[in-house]
């Protein structure tokens, strides 16, 4: 063998074995999320940003459906030993995984970590049960009121005041009545983020964050629901949207609904289909003004290996910077969770060139976090069929509500 | 010795394969349906019968178990009795025959989540296709999903018309094995069309009748993608199936055991019915010897 070939083989040799040792200092975090189309490319864009200044760190993001989806995959791959390493959750449904034991108390390194005095109350709150963090926020939302410029105006409307329900009971009447002809109805039938919402406006709550106490069979939130299901009665929203809630989203971006009550989450896809006929006003205060927080955080599984679980925070914590929550607000409309993410440019080019995104920010003062004791996740499950009963008139509001309350107890007393 | 073993070890590979994935599941349902679990917890203690008292003392699993029932007793022989008629038809080995039989026969091999979806559309209120053609004829807006009464009835519908073509295909089968001849000394005898019929076809696809009873049958009691994709079990309830029942209690509200003592009711449910189809029909069943 010739010397040169000898050099040849040796330098291959140790180049491999250099590539493998690089290789093995990578370490991989599965991670699963909830975004895709543009939303998701905003979290690809983040995702990317962070190997970059991370190169010893691969995110390996998965798009696995919405938050009920994950919450039932992840069931069904804890046991099978195939769960991710870091999880996006639903900021209400992630008591029961922290309650199993099944995520890591992020705690310790939340505490030591600047992220925590850069995080607004709101979205720090949100992570925590009892004394122990178990996420950090990454997508928090409030509902908003989107309304059609362009159907308003020609249904004789201007400048709609939209503060109670009996304004938004009546813009929607007018609607429907001088439009209805034309396939355009006045309100989609609201959502449960918006339900949960419009409880929380006529000064009640379903389960009282701080307390547990149930309240679905509170006076406040019986007449909550009475509004919301004369909606349907009085025919000014579309029965589509009872069945199917994102029917009623599809309708408003299609120019057929005239009001739509719905997370800030959809704000960016709302500009993009209806332009500068978008109107975006706080949540109505029928009693007082209190809106929910929404969104997700991401979770660390405490199934991973511990250098897995410090890699994970790492880019968790990163995704919750200012630099990436401003790449986050910008293109979705979330809210923003950090307090410097509107210093950056692109929140403030956001903040600039697209009215109503800043709608959600406003209502901040008077946002509150939900209930996330076990129960919520069977609560918020039922709720559908007990909407549905109740807005196609299948059954009395109070008498549904009465029920709904009896069973829910029945059901925390059972899982305590 | 080794020769005598031969078939033994040919047929283990497809029995380990049934084992894994049919009699294990089987036999741990079983277990779990006597245990509290969540997925997540290490432990799943053993609770007894806690689990069947408290499924049969839920509204939930009485009103599933009304609605399953109506679904397999109105779709059952809809099905049967269409597939039937349109295999007499379809029988004759002509151009157009096969073309029909093909076109019957697409749905079965369409996914039935794509299909879930379109039929979504077709049977929306307010920008559905069915209700765009009852507005031609100046009829009103039917709420075909948003209706408990009606919503059950579009799943049927749905439902028929995905697994029809199946059925034409067994039965097409079933009535070109019947002897020309026995056709040929009924005619003879001046035996009318449906005295034929009634007295030379039916009996003679009894087996067919009977095979496509029971797979019919255990059909409509698992059926699950319309549901998930359609309706999720509503409105208020009324599309709720057993098997969507059984998703719901145990990957959604988390609650395994339940989930498996729901799974092994139906199980036991099933083999009864399969029981009672054999008393009743089967004796009426003759196969050619």
């Amino acid at each position: 063998m010739s010397w040169k070939l000898q050099k040849f083989i040796t330098a291959s040799a140790l180049a491999l074995v250099a590539s493998t040792a690089g290789a093995q200092a990578e370490t991989t975090v599965k991670f699963w999320h909830s975004f895709n189309k543009d939303n998701g490319e905003a979290l690809n864009k983040i995702i990317a940003n962070f190997e970059a200044a991370n190169p010893d760190i691969k995110i390996e993001g998965e798009y696995i459906g919405n938050y009920n989806d994950i919450v039932a995959k992840l069931q069904a791959a804890i046991p099978a030993r195939r769960a991710p390493d870091a999880v996006i959750l639903e900021v209400t449904r992630y008591g029961l995984f922290a309650d199993g034991g099944v995520l890591t108390d992020l705690t310790p390194y939340f505490n030591a970590d600047p992220l925590k005095d850069e995080l607004y109350d709101f979205a720090r709150e949100v992570g925590v049960i009892g004394d122990k963090n178990y996420i950090v926020p990454f997508n928090s939302s409030t509902p908003v009121l989107y309304y059609n410029k362009d159907i308003f105006a020609r249904a004789g409307l201007t400048d709609p005041s939209l503060k109670t329900f009996d304004e938004i009971l009546e813009a929607s009447k007018t609607i429907t009545d001088k439009l209805g002809s034309e396939g355009i109805t006045g309100i989609a039938a609201p959502g449960q983020f918006a339900r949960w919402g419009l409880v929380m406006a006529n000064g009640s709550d379903l389960i009282d964050s701080m307390s547990g106490e149930i309240l679905l069979d509170a006076p406040k939130t019986v007449a909550a629901y009475q509004w919301m299901a004369s909606l349907l009665d009085q025919k000014v929203a579309s029965v589509d949207g009872v069945t199917e809630e994102d029917n009623g989203r599809d309708a408003f971006l299609a120019g057929k609904v005239g009001i739509m009550m719905n997370s800030t989450g959809n704000y960016v896809g709302s500009k993009k289909a209806l332009g500068d006929n978008l109107g975006v006003l706080p949540m109505p205060c029928n009693e007082t003004c209190s809106v929910p927080i929404g969104g997700a955080g991401i979770g660390i599984l405490a199934s991973s290996p511990k250098e897995v679980q410090d890699a994970a925070y790492k880019f968790i914590s990163y995704a919750a910077s200012a630099e990436s929550n401003a790449i986050w607000f910008a293109a979705t409309g979330y809210l923003p969770i950090n307090k410097h993410a509107a210093d950056q440019q692109v929140a403030r080019d956001a903040l600039a060139s697209q009215p109503g995104i800043d709608v959600a920010i406003n209502s901040l003062p008077y946002a509150h976090g939900r209930a996330r004791t076990p129960v919520v996740t069977w609560m918020r499950t039922t709720e559908y069929q007990m909407w549905q009963a109740m807005a196609l008139g299948q059954r009395g509001v109070e008498e549904t509500m009465k029920d709904f309350a009896d069973k829910t107890r029945q059901e925390e007393a059972r899982s305590n | 010795m080794f020769r005598k073993f031969t078939p033994y070890l040919l047929v283990a590979p497809l029995i380990a394969f049934i084992a894994v994935f049919t009699y294990v599941p089987i036999v741990s349902s079983i277990n779990l349906s006597f245990r509290s679990w969540n997925f997540m917890s290490p432990d799943m203690p053993f609770v007894g019968l806690e689990n069947y008292t408290r499924l049969l003392g839920s509204s939930d699993f009485w009103n599933s178990l009304r609605v399953t029932t109506i679904f397999a007793v109105v779709s059952v022989p809809i099905r049967l009795v269409l597939a039937l008629l349109i295999a007499s038809y379809l029988k004759r080995e002509a151009l157009s025959s096969r073309t029909l039989r093909g076109a019957l026969f697409l749905p079965s091999v369409t996914s039935t989540v794509s299909i879930a979806v379109v039929f979504s559309w077709v049977f929306s209120t307010d920008y559905g296709m069915a209700n765009a053609v009852l507005g031609w004829f100046g009829l009103g807006k039917v709420h075909w999903m948003q209706d408990p009464q009606l919503a059950l009835f579009v799943l049927i519908f749905i439902n028929t018309w995905k697994q029809l073509g199946y059925d034409v295909v067994i039965y097409i089968a079933g009535l070109q094995a019947v002897p020309q001849e026995l056709y040929d000394a009924a005619a003879m005898d001046g035996g009318k069309r449906f005295q034929v019929f009634r007295r030379v076809t039916v009996p003679l696809i009894m087996p067919t009748t009977y095979f496509l009873l029971v797979i019919s049958v255990i059909e409509a009691f698992q059926v699950f993608t319309i549901i998930n994709v359609m309706t999720h079990g509503g409105p208020a309830g009324a599309t709720d199936m057993l098997v969507h029942l059984l998703y719901r209690t145990g990957f959604v509200l988390f609650d395994i055991g339940t989930g498996s003592a729901l799974a092994v009711l139906l199980f036991v449910l099933l083999i009864a019915l399969a029981l009672i189809k054999s008393r009743v029909i089967g004796r009426r069943v003759h196969y050619e010897s």
